[in-house]
């Protein structure tokens, strides 16, 4: 009980920069656990069960970039700006599926907000496209291919994730979740 | 773009362009000649500096925007990874992921 408590208010108290410095350290013990270091190994599973809302304070994160981008790219359409997040939300339980652990519902969003991204960036090119330089143009297509090819990545970490689970019960958020097998 | 005063004390208008990688000076002429070509090439001049401000605020725009969703792709590729690692998984060659031999997850 106490453990949980603790738990919630290292969530509301975990400001940006700490989230920074809690992946920085999460990274680096991945990248040296991938390597075999023993101890790094122990830290991922320690750092994953010691921040269980780490996954769901991103999921918020997940949907402040959402609402920025439907406010900056749809300004002008109020009816789009009305409609789109019931579209992003039915595309959110699809993907998640029934009872979704933390990190499904965290890779669910990002792909949602991938798509979301890639949306807006091919509205823009479109909406400008007899106007531009070549080198706007440019620029608009590299962005295309980048953010088409993320979206795609996205779908495969998810696809991924269940595909190696149940092997994989790792506590990152209050309860277990199935990952790997 | 620019006037060049004249031997004989007339102004003549001048505008410079590349062609083939080489400058090529035009004389385009005095008087109210030289002044239309002067004012419209200051028309355009203003038109592409104020498409050129637009296109950076566009830019910049867009890249504060993908900014924001950098840090949630990388989060969500970390913990993805992590999860991975713990249950005792490792990437062969930046590739797929592979059970390590022998090893269990952090959970065991």
């Amino acid at each position: 009980m106490e453990n949980k408590a603790r738990k919630t208010s290292e969530h509301e108290d975990m400001t940006p920069a700490r989230r920074c410095e809690l992946l920085d350290e999460l990274k680096s013990a991945v990248a040296q656990a991938q390597h075999g270091d023993e101890e790094a190994f122990s830290k991922v599973g320690q750092l994953l069960m010691e921040f269980p809302l780490l996954a769901q304070s991103f999921v918020d994160l997940a949907r402040t970039v959402e609402r920025s981008y439907i406010k900056t790219i749809y300004r002008d359409d109020p009816l789009v700006q009305e409609a789109l997040p019931s579209q992003l939300n039915a595309m959110r339980e699809e993907l998640a599926g029934a009872e979704p652990s933390p990190l499904e519902r965290l890779l669910a969003e990002r792909i949602v907000a991938c798509w979301l991204q890639l949306q807006c960036a091919d509205l823009v090119y479109g909406q400008n496209l007899g106007e531009m330089s070549m080198a706007e143009s440019e620029y608009h297509q590299r962005r295309l291919d980048r953010l088409h090819k993320r979206y795609l990545s996205s779908i495969k970490t998810l696809a991924q994730i269940r595909k190696l689970s149940p092997a994989v019960q790792i506590n990152i958020a209050e309860k277990q979740i199935n990952t790997a097998g | 773009m620019a006037w060049e005063k004249r031997q004989r004390g007339g102004y003549y208008y001048t505008r410079s362009r590349k062609v083939n990688g080489r400058v090529i000076r035009e004389y385009v002429g005095g008087g109210i000649l030289g002044e239309a070509s002067a004012r419209m090439d200051a028309a355009e001049r203003q038109r592409r500096e104020e498409k050129a401000a637009l296109w950076r605020e566009e830019r910049e725009r867009l890249e504060a925007l993908d900014g924001q969703m950098e840090e949630l792709y990388e989060t969500a590729e970390v913990l993805a990874k992590a999860a991975l690692v713990a249950a005792g998984y490792h990437q062969h060659k930046r590739g797929e992921w592979r059970k390590r031999r022998g090893k269990q997850s952090t959970k065991d």
